[in-house]
């Protein structure tokens, strides 16, 4: 590349190291759930608190135009209403263009200065094609980063939303965490029966909200990866969707991580419905986070520091019928063919 | 009125320095002998001279000093720490006016700033020191007249001089330089003036100075353009770059800074006219590597003109972090700090020096007492501890900050 002219000592192979997996960009938070979930109460409540200034909300509402966004528009000097229709599906583009639009409109100064956004999906929206969409640089990968995808499920009819509905359980597999609201309204055993069906999900952090709302920073924080490997269980087995963590003890070759990524790709790249992680790198100075959805991988991301304690690299799949067992093999075998060795994974663990 | 406008900062603290909170562009840490961290800040204009603020904790700046100048002709604008030593520029605002030049000071004692010396540079033709550079605690580096200067323009009264101050007591000249033809008995002609109204003079700015060359001086020339002398022989200067880019520009090149070991510099001008007069007023990325031939490669994205030009008073480029070769400066080679008045202080990530991309901004709501009614974002320091220290020309005083980019 042409910068390379100026690299200078202090390069890395992936650009200026950051503070955090964002860098500069502006934080997006994706909040999905069904109609009647409780979202756009969540939204309200979080833009009237401190943390809350500065947010620019984007309303994605299916079929009656513009109650959301009014009832928004009292909290938040920016709010933007997509197009009716489904965010996942022709509203893509819309999402996209919209977003373009704010970012430009900031920078010429004609909107308010805001430095995140919040995107409320209509209630039947995929998540994966949302994910897509801030997957790469072509996109809004460069101005826009994905800083947490958020499931609301309500007490009272989450259950049957999740046991019957492929899209309420792709919402709770792919979230970054999970918020239970209308806790007040379901008699315990629903409450049980929502908690046990978002667990055969996911093993993301769930709050239980309090009068609509939780605490900003499980709204709008960064993701934690997780610590221990996950396990979902038997429900894996009805409905398709698994999740699991791998655990590597040894920086790996960054061609390790990339080839074995690439042959998972090519061959299952469909299944791939989210991949997560920070990783210990054998060419650089500090941990790398990587973020693929599918068929597309976002540009790596080196951090100047380890977030926390642990510096194992690790990495987090969202998966469709495709078990953990093969993905970790497949990294030992290329970890094996270039002489060096991630030596555990979660399931020697 | 405008908001606060921020984004990948989070401001600490704001300290209006009871009223008298126009600072100029001398921003300077000192850390006192009983631990305490001093920012030393100059003021842009009399009645006050400098303002010494206890910023060991940025969320709650104290003010431990602050000075008077002499005269209400003249003012600061300039200066700089090293250990326990202030240096202090003084400029006039006539010619032939006193007090002009420099001051040392003995800041031992946060709280009694003690005088050392002072270093006259006035002159019939002389309006003393606008800014100066002291970072290695043995030479002042400074744009300044002096008693024995005739410029060949009364507007390039200014130019390079270089003081040996090893011994405070009694700082000695040990070279100078000025631009050919800009000194009557040049044998070069004076240089063509610009514009009327925009001829803002054929004089030094910024003489950055950095151990990484110490043979080198990086000036910005105001009217000149970007000018690199080489001064290992301090005695005698010589020209072994320009790079100059007016007109069709506006002129006033006011700091050079190096990014050495990418072999860029990063280059500002100052906007001196109100309501976008000489707009655009620009921070350019300039590749150093044939040190010879310097070539503009980009310039840093200006925030947009429409909504900045009628806020009041001036908005464009002005000064930058200039990565202070001192152990409680902050470095970089890859982040570009720079003020525009109005246009707040603005980040940029120069990774990709051919696209230098915003990254954050901080543009606070008019200060109480702006007699424009605008902010006027002026100078910028950031410490190693990376809390970023900004300050407001006229009224606005001190804004404390984090970088969270």
């Amino acid at each position: 590349m042409i910068e390379s002219l100026f690299a200078g000592q202090g390069a890395s192979p992936f650009g200026r190291r950051q503070r955090r997996a964002r860098g500069p960009r502006l934080p997006v938070i994706v909040v999905t759930g069904f109609l009647g979930a409780g979202k756009t109460t969540l939204i309200r409540a979080f833009l009237a608190r401190p943390e809350g200034a500065n947010t620019a909300v984007v309303v994605n509402e299916f079929g009656e135009v513009g109650i959301d966004q009014a009832l928004l528009r009292s909290s938040s000097d920016v709010t933007v209403l997509l197009g009716n229709g489904c965010l996942c599906c022709n509203l893509r583009t819309d999402l996209q263009e919209t977003l373009r639009a704010l970012f430009a409109d900031r920078a010429r100064g004609a909107v308010p200065s805001f430095e995140r956004v919040v995107v409320e999906t209509s209630g039947l929206a995929d998540p994966g094609p949302v994910l897509q969409t801030f997957a790469t640089d072509r996109a809004l990968g460069r101005e826009f980063h994905l800083q947490a995808l958020i499931a609301v499920v309500d007490a009272v009819n989450g259950a049957g939303n999740i046991a019957r509905l492929p899209e309420a359980r792709k919402q709770v597999a792919l979230a970054d965490r999970v918020i239970l609201t209308k806790s007040d309204l379901a008699d315990a055993a629903a409450r049980d029966r929502v908690k046990a069906g978002i667990a055969g999900l996911t093993a993301a952090p769930l709050a239980v909200a309090e009068n609509g709302a939780v605490a900003p920073g499980f709204l709008v924080d960064e993701p934690l990866l997780p610590q221990r490997p996950i396990d979902l269980g038997d429900a894996v087995h009805t409905h398709g969707l698994d999740s699991f963590a791998l655990f590597f003890d040894e920086p790996m070759p960054w061609a390790c991580f990339e080839q074995t990524m690439a042959a998972l790709t090519a061959l299952r790249g469909a299944d791939l419905l989210r991949v997560k992680g920070i990783l210990a790198v054998a060419e650089c100075r500090g941990p790398v986070v990587v973020h693929a959805v599918q068929h597309l991988a976002h540009a790596p991301v080196e951090l100047e520091n380890w977030p926390d304690d642990d510096h194992r690299s690790r990495l987090v799949f969202v998966t469709r019928g495709l078990p953990r067992a093969a993905v970790a093999q497949l990294f030992a075998a290329l970890a094996a063919v270039a002489g060096g060795a991630p030596t555990r994974d979660a399931t020697a663990s | 009125m405008p908001d606060t406008a921020i984004w990948n900062f989070r401001q600490l603290a704001h300290h209006e320095l009871d009223g008298f909170g126009g600072i100029g562009e001398g921003m300077s840490i000192q850390i006192a002998k009983d631990g305490r961290r001093i920012l030393w800040l100059a003021h842009e204009s009399a009645p006050k001279n400098f303002t010494g603020i206890d910023v060991s904790d940025p969320r709650e700046p104290k003010i431990v000093a602050r000075t008077d100048l002499p005269q209400s002709h003249m003012r600061s604008n300039s200066l700089e720490t090293v250990g326990d030593i202030l240096a202090v520029a003084y400029q006039t605002k006539e010619q032939g006016q006193q007090p002009a030049g420099f001051e040392l000071f003995d800041i031992s004692s946060p709280e009694n700033p003690r005088s050392i010396t002072f270093f006259d540079c006035s002159g019939p033709e002389s309006r003393g020191v606008h800014q100066l550079w002291f970072a290695d605690g043995e030479y002042i580096h400074m744009s300044s007249g002096a008693p024995d200067f005739k410029p060949t323009h009364p507007k390039d009264d200014q130019f390079y001089r270089v003081i040996d101050v090893k011994n405070p007591s009694k700082p000695v000249e040990v070279g100078r330089w000025w631009l050919p033809g800009t000194c009557q008995g040049d044998t070069a002609p004076p240089p063509a003036r610009h514009p009327e109204g925009a001829d803002t003079g054929f004089r030094p700015h910024n003489t950055n100075v950095y151990p990484e060359r110490p043979d080198r001086a990086y000036l910005g020339y105001i009217d000149g353009g970007l000018v690199i002398l080489d001064i290992a022989d301090k005695a005698h200067p010589k020209m072994v770059a320009r790079w100059d880019y007016h007109p069709p520009y506006h002129g006033f090149t006011h700091t050079v800074v190096p990014f050495f070991d990418r072999g860029l510099y990063i280059v500002s001008d100052e906007c001196v006219r109100t309501e976008g007069g000489d707009w655009p007023k620009l921070v350019w990325i300039v590749d150093g590597r044939a040190e010879d031939n310097p070539v503009p490669i980009a310039t840093c994205p200006l925030p947009p003109l429409a909504p900045y030009q009628r806020r009041g008073a001036r908005y464009g480029a002005h000064n930058l972090y200039e990565n202070v070769p001192k152990p409680n400066a902050w470095k970089s080679d890859r982040i570009v700090l720079a003020t525009y008045f109005n246009g707040g202080l603005r980040a940029y990530d120069t990774s990709n020096p051919y696209q230098p991309a915003e990254i954050g901004y901080f543009v606070p709501e008019p200060p109480a007492r702006s007699p424009s009614g605008a902010i006027q974002i002026n100078d910028v320091f950031v410490d190693e501890r990376q809390i970023v220290y900004t300050v407001d020309r006229h009224s606005g005083g001190l804004y404390t900050l984090e970088m969270d980019f």
